[in-house]
């Protein structure tokens, strides 16, 4: 077991955004997360990656309780990253964003530029390295992103919502990509998603979250079918479709 | 030894446009190198160090004010600490001025340290005016105490005979090398700096935190060290100051305009680029000094500081980034 959350409990003085949580995620796999807006997503997220301390429960990454580790600790062992929001290095270009991330694992400049290089090849980036990402539409921000995250060379790799704000064809691209660096760099995923196709196509398996708790997981077609699941999150859109 | 010609080239490449920035650097050098040469008035020979002195200063405090983003307002204290380093060590005890150089620094890093984790729990502006308040402490402590000479200061005795242990000249024409030589190597040390993994680390903290630390960095120990080693780069520029004048005291070397102007220069010149502290003090050293002269006694009515907050307040609405920043965006425009 890579991930393995136990009761994770995160309060924000009396709100309960995520209630007894226990979910795990075997290495080599593509997990999703799924629920509505408010479900307790990215708090959740936030808590693994160190953004927040959980108010309880425990956290183990390869075995090592990881919860209420700062984000810098966090990233070391090798969980890796992106936001929601996307936040990117404005005044670095788009190479010298992802060395920061290739710095993670090297102190040597020249090997950190080879290992930014490699991963921009890999996203089809490198046409992109000498100019700066805010010059660059949001899908390619999201790549450089993606891209800075996969040169800390992480073993688990969170995805906060990274197909949002994309249009089809862009969300496509991005699913091909998601699968090209899970095999070549022997990565497991993690991914909160809104885009409902998305997730349900690239997902192994996922967890379904509302109001804070964990309602349903498995296979997505499966959890697809529950009861809950379709008044929590399906429920809702397909009633006013 | 392939290491070793590694690191030198790291420190000779200039970043983005190598040829242009190598025909700039080799021009400024010769200029520089041949100035004594080509001028002869006492006044310019001065204005020149004083540039290249403004220049250093700014060079330093670059890299927590511009690749750190961090607006330090306290430089002067660390000037302060490298020429009571030199001077008081000099007068006690009669040590060369090569061996205070280095007890400076190390001073100017160690009360950097001290006071760095409790002052970055402060950001932006509140952060400034912190780093205000510090410096303004340390210079009221050197006023208020008897052992560094209090308000009177201290004053380096001048030697019968020229002794370059105690970098004592004939002519200023050496301070000109002198200060050059230290120019000169930080600025190269400032162009592996950026860099260099901590340069990166630096700019990433700049640009975004959250970001940063979720790239595996320390936030606040990269900001720590980037505030420390600004610190002793600022106490090597100290340690000149006292053996040119050969006299400081703590409105000299210590006061809010010093640091004021320090980052200044390189506000006006471009932060968080290579060249733009360079830029600034060229602009403004010899405006302040030809002004200073022009206006004489009525300097002292701040009509020089109306001049100053003008061009800062044009920078900041016009060109945030600086006289680099323009060229920077005139290059970009000429690429497309």
């Amino acid at each position: 077991m890579l991930l393995e959350i136990k009761n994770l409990v995160k309060e924000f003085g009396g709100v309960v955004a995520n209630a007894d949580i226990s979910l795990e995620i075997e290495r080599g796999m593509i997990a999703g997360l799924i629920g509505p807006n408010g479900a307790g997503k990215t708090t959740l997220f936030n808590c693994i990656a160190g953004y927040h301390k959980p108010t309880g429960g425990k956290i183990y990454f390869e075995g090592k309780d990881v919860a209420g580790w700062p984000a810098h600790r966090v990233a070391k062992v090798g969980i890796a990253r992106t936001f929601q929001g996307i936040k990117i290095m404005p005044n670095l270009t788009v190479e010298e964003n992802v060395m920061v991330g290739a710095f993670c694992r090297t102190h040597d400049r020249h090997r950190a530029r080879r290992d930014a290089q490699e991963v921009l090849v890999l996203l089809d980036l490198a046409q992109n390295a000498a100019t700066y990402p805010t010059e660059l539409p949001i899908a390619i921000q999201k790549r450089i992103e993606l891209g800075r995250a996969l040169a800390t060379k992480p073993k688990l790799l969170m995805l906060d919502e990274i197909a949002a704000g994309l249009n089809p064809l862009e969300t496509k691209e991005m699913t091909q990509i998601l699968k090209r660096i899970k095999e070549e760099r022997d990565l497991t995923l993690f991914l909160t998603e809104h885009v409902m196709e998305f997730v349900m196509t690239i997902s192994e398996a996922v967890t379904v979250m509302a109001a804070g708790r964990k309602i349903a997981e498995g296979p997505p077609e499966e959890v697809v079918k529950e009861g809950k699941v379709i008044e929590a999150y399906l429920g809702e859109r397909y009633a006013k479709g | 030894m392939n290491k070793v010609l590694q690191v030198l080239r790291d420190i000779f490449s200039f970043a983005d446009r190598p040829r242009t920035e190598w025909i700039g650097f080799i021009i400024f050098v010769v200029m520089v190198l041949l100035f004594p040469w080509l001028v002869k008035s006492s006044y310019a020979r001065s204005v020149m160090i004083k540039f290249l002195l403004f220049a250093l200063f700014g060079l330093g405090w670059n890299l927590i004010g511009g690749y750190g983003g961090q607006v330090d307002l306290g430089q002067a204290k660390n000037v302060g600490f490298g020429a009571y380093a030199t001077a008081l060590m000099m007068v006690w005890w009669k040590i060369p001025f090569w061996l205070t150089v280095i007890p400076g620094m190390i001073f100017a890093t160690a009360e950097s340290f001290a006071v760095a984790y409790p002052m970055f729990r402060l950001r932006g502006h509140y952060f400034a005016i912190a780093t205000l308040c510090v410096a303004l402490v340390w210079k009221e402590l050197f006023v208020f105490w008897d052992w560094t000479g209090g308000a009177r200061g201290v004053e380096i005795p001048i030697r019968p005979t020229p002794d370059f242990a105690y970098m004592q000249f004939g002519s200023a024409i050496y301070y000109h090398y002198f200060i050059f030589f230290l120019f000169i190597t930080q600025l190269l040390f400032m162009n592996w700096f950026r860099k260099s993994k901590l340069g990166y680390e630096l700019q990433a903290v700049r640009d975004n935190e959250e970001a940063a630390a979720s790239l595996g960095i320390n936030v606040t120990n990269t900001k720590v060290t980037a505030y420390c080693t600004t610190a002793a780069l600022g106490a090597i520029g100290g340690s000149f100051m006292a053996v040119y004048y050969l006299y400081i005291d703590p409105d000299f070397v210590m006061p809010l305009d010093l640091s004021i102007l320090i980052a200044m220069t390189v506000m006006v010149g471009g932060a968080g680029s290579i060249w733009g502290p360079i830029l600034g003090a060229a602009v403004l050293i010899p405006l302040d000094m030809y002004l200073g002269a022009w206006l004489g006694a009525q300097k002292r009515l701040g009509i020089d500081f109306m001049i100053y907050a003008m061009i800062m307040m044009i920078i900041a609405a016009r060109e945030p980034k600086g006289i680099w920043g323009i060229f920077e965006r005139i290059r970009r425009r000429g690429m497309r």
